[in-house]
């Protein structure tokens, strides 16, 4: 299932990717005229992303891994738009995400993306189905094809007796798979998911997975996981070390897997 | 996107904060929603019997410090009238039982009523007027909103039952009577052809209901011209009290007869109706305040614990345009809720009132209650709402956005 890593400039775009870049975070706000008059130095900042290249392509499953704290997340969060970075480019089927609009971004992500969090993020007083739903209501889809297109993606993820529970309804595998649902109602091209397996016991943790694979036809997966067997459907898995990037295996044109690393070179990890 | 997207978006939006808030009330943020609810019901519920009180002073049903009157009037089906009950059974004996009930204690003055729709003429005008005959005594007042004070006391003419005591033929006019009848003190007047009547005064401040044309009389003097003297008829009594007690002794007065409470007779009138608008406008500024700053600290309260669902369709790629949706609808529903609620509870409110006030200090409710005031009071708390808009939309659009935690 690797996909192409072309170089080729006749092939499209990836789905997304990330050139050089850095995202740095400020703790706390920065001091106004009054409090620099007072001498209140900057806030500390944090670079949870650290000159950081990857690339997307359509059709294939991406693992991000890592201890924790070494930008698994703020990656998939620059990826799927939600962050823009301090440095660096990120770009969407080769638009550059920095220079969309908040607003441009909602829609982007709305169209374009999949997002599952390792807590699910379902919105606690509406069903399952309505969940599922409320992409699509954000898109002006009518109420009927709404309700039929999240059914059937419930059904697909095995909860079709289950559309209308609400998620305090349903085990914490219920309602990752009402999220995959979610995450693939509006058809995007990405999918990213945060620790997707993590809140999941083992049996649970495998199903999910199994829907992740079910989904990988014409859209890219990205997942970041500390757990070995989540990683395991991955065709390839980026490793992170304090928001670096310390091994990507991935094919060059030649369809030899190139191990970079944000600190070696490609001829320094062949020497 | 097209206006039908746009509408169709609109409409799932609202459809969804209909779901959403309906779900936060009854299962999953039960506690915080009944809270905002119960916060505007009791706002509103305020208003609402401060306004029944309002209305039912303007209304002037109200009967104030210990005044008390009450009607007896024959027992029937139909529906009566307190001015007009020619066609009504009466009663008999009414002097004697007028003796009577005076002694009972706690009785200030009472008085039988009777009353006809007569011709009454003065030189070539002729008009039908309602005629009323009484007993006066100290402390009437008026009756059916005309003075007595002018009338002789004690009916001279009665005599005892011989109906050949002094003839007064005293006779006090509506101001209404007295424009129909181009009539003033001292004219002389004929009633049904009996011409021994004079006009002893004009009652200009009389509050006869609309301009109906009243004269008021001596009882016997009436029931001599219309032949109810033979059984000493009338059609009611009134009589007014400071003791609500009575009611009971009354009541066993005639075996068939109903007791009513009238506050139109003798009642003094203590407020008028500019004081009942400036209760109910203060009420309904009060409801307004107090139930915009709870709605504004409730729903911002509830807003901000609901930033990681809010961050959570941003992140989804819900626009904050549609989360703003969200949220108005959530808080005009909300407080629509407390308005039918407080509303509905503000009537109840009024029926303890009353209850209350016609079992302690007066005999009729001293507040009206309307099923229009639930509309008023829903109404009210929509305005509440949208005044609570702005301040909701700021902060939703403030909280909103981010990665959920």
């Amino acid at each position: 299932m690797a996909g192409p890593a072309s170089a080729n400039r006749a092939s499209p775009p990836p789905v997304a990717s990330a050139t050089d870049v850095t995202k740095v975070f400020i703790r706390g706000s920065e001091p106004g005229r009054i409090g620099r008059l007072l001498g209140r130095s900057a806030p500390p900042t944090v670079t949870a992303v650290d000159d950081v290249s990857i690339e997307i392509e359509t059709g294939e499953i991406v693992g991000l891994s890592g201890p924790s704290g070494s930008g698994k997340s703020t990656l998939l969060h620059l990826l799927a738009g939600l962050e823009v970075p301090t440095e660096g480019t990120v770009r969407f089927q080769g638009r550059d995400v920095a220079s969309l609009s908040n607003r441009q971004r909602t829609r982007l992500r709305l169209e374009h993306v999949g997002i599952v969090f390792q807590h699910f993020h379902l919105l606690e007083s509406l069903s399952a189905r309505a969940n599922v739903a409320l992409p699509l209501v954000e898109l002006g889809v009518g109420r009927r094809t709404r309700r039929q297109r999240a059914e059937t993606l419930l059904e697909r993820v095995g909860l079709g007796d289950r559309t209308g529970h609400r998620p305090g309804e349903l085990s914490g595998g219920e309602q990752q798979r009402v999220a995959i649902a979610r995450a693939l109602v509006t058809d995007p091209t990405l999918v990213v998911a945060d620790e997707p397996t993590g809140e999941l016991d083992t049996d649970t943790g495998r199903r999910v997975l199994e829907e992740f694979e079910r989904a990988t036809d014409d859209r890219a997966i990205v997942l970041a996981s500390h757990d070995e067997e989540t990683l395991a459907i991955s065709d390839r898995v980026v490793k992170l070390h304090d928001g670096r990037v310390v091994d990507d295996p991935r094919p060059d044109e030649k369809g030899v897997v190139d191990h970079r690393s944000g600190e070696r070179t490609v001829a320094e990890f062949h020497e | 996107m097209s206006i039908r997207t746009r509408l169709t978006r609109i409409v799932g939006f609202l459809s969804v904060g209909v779901r959403r808030t309906v779900a936060r009330a009854t299962a999953t943020d039960r506690q915080r929603v009944q809270f905002t609810v119960l916060g505007v019901a009791a706002t509103i519920a305020l208003l609402v019997v401060v306004t029944g009180i309002g209305v039912g002073l303007a209304t002037g049903t109200t009967v104030y410090d210990d005044d008390v009157d009450y009607w007896i009037v024959p027992e029937t089906d139909g529906e009566r009238s307190l001015l007009v009950a020619t066609d009504q059974p009466q009663f008999g004996s009414v002097h004697e039982t007028n003796d009577r009930i005076r002694s009972y204690e706690g009785v200030d003055v009472t008085s039988p009523v009777l009353a006809e729709v007569l011709r009454i003429e003065r030189d070539d005008r002729s008009e039908f007027v309602l005629v009323v005959g009484v007993v006066n005594a100290p402390g009437l007042e008026s009756v059916a909103g005309v003075s007595t004070d002018a009338l002789s006391h004690d009916d001279p003419h009665y005599a005892n039952g011989t109906y050949d005591g002094e003839w007064t033929g005293e006779v006090v006019l509506s101001s209404g009577a007295a424009g129909l009848l181009d009539a003033e003190r001292g004219d002389e007047i004929a009633i049904e052809g009996e011409e021994r009547f004079a006009v002893h005064d004009v009652d200009e401040g009389s509050s006869a209901g609309g301009n109906v044309p009243v004269a008021v009389v001596q009882l016997s003097e009436l029931q001599t011209l219309t032949g109810a003297s033979e059984h000493d008829q009338a059609d009611q009594f009134v009589v007014g009290t400071t003791t609500p007690a009575v009611r009971d002794d009354l009541e066993g007065v005639y075996p068939t007869s109903e007791v009513l409470t009238r506050g139109e007779l003798t009642a003094t009138q203590v407020a008028d109706s500019d004081l009942s608008l400036a209760l109910a406008l203060t009420a309904l500024v009060v409801a307004i305040s107090i139930g915009t700053l709870f709605v504004l600290t409730t729903t911002g309260l509830e807003i901000v614990a609901d930033r990681n669902q809010l961050a959570t369709m941003s992140t989804l790629g819900i626009t904050t345009r549609s989360q703003l949706t969200l949220t108005g609808v959530q808080t005009v529903i909300v407080t629509a809720i407390g308005g039918l609620v407080g509303s509905v509870g503000g009537l109840g409110v009024i029926r303890v009132v009353n209850e209350i006030a016609t079992r302690t200090v007066t005999t009729e409710p001293i507040a009206v209650s309307h099923y229009l005031f639930v509309v008023y009071g829903t109404v009210v708390a929509l305005a509440v709402g949208m005044l609570s808009l702005p301040y909701v939309m700021l902060l939703t659009r403030h909280v909103t956005g981010g990665v959920p935690e």
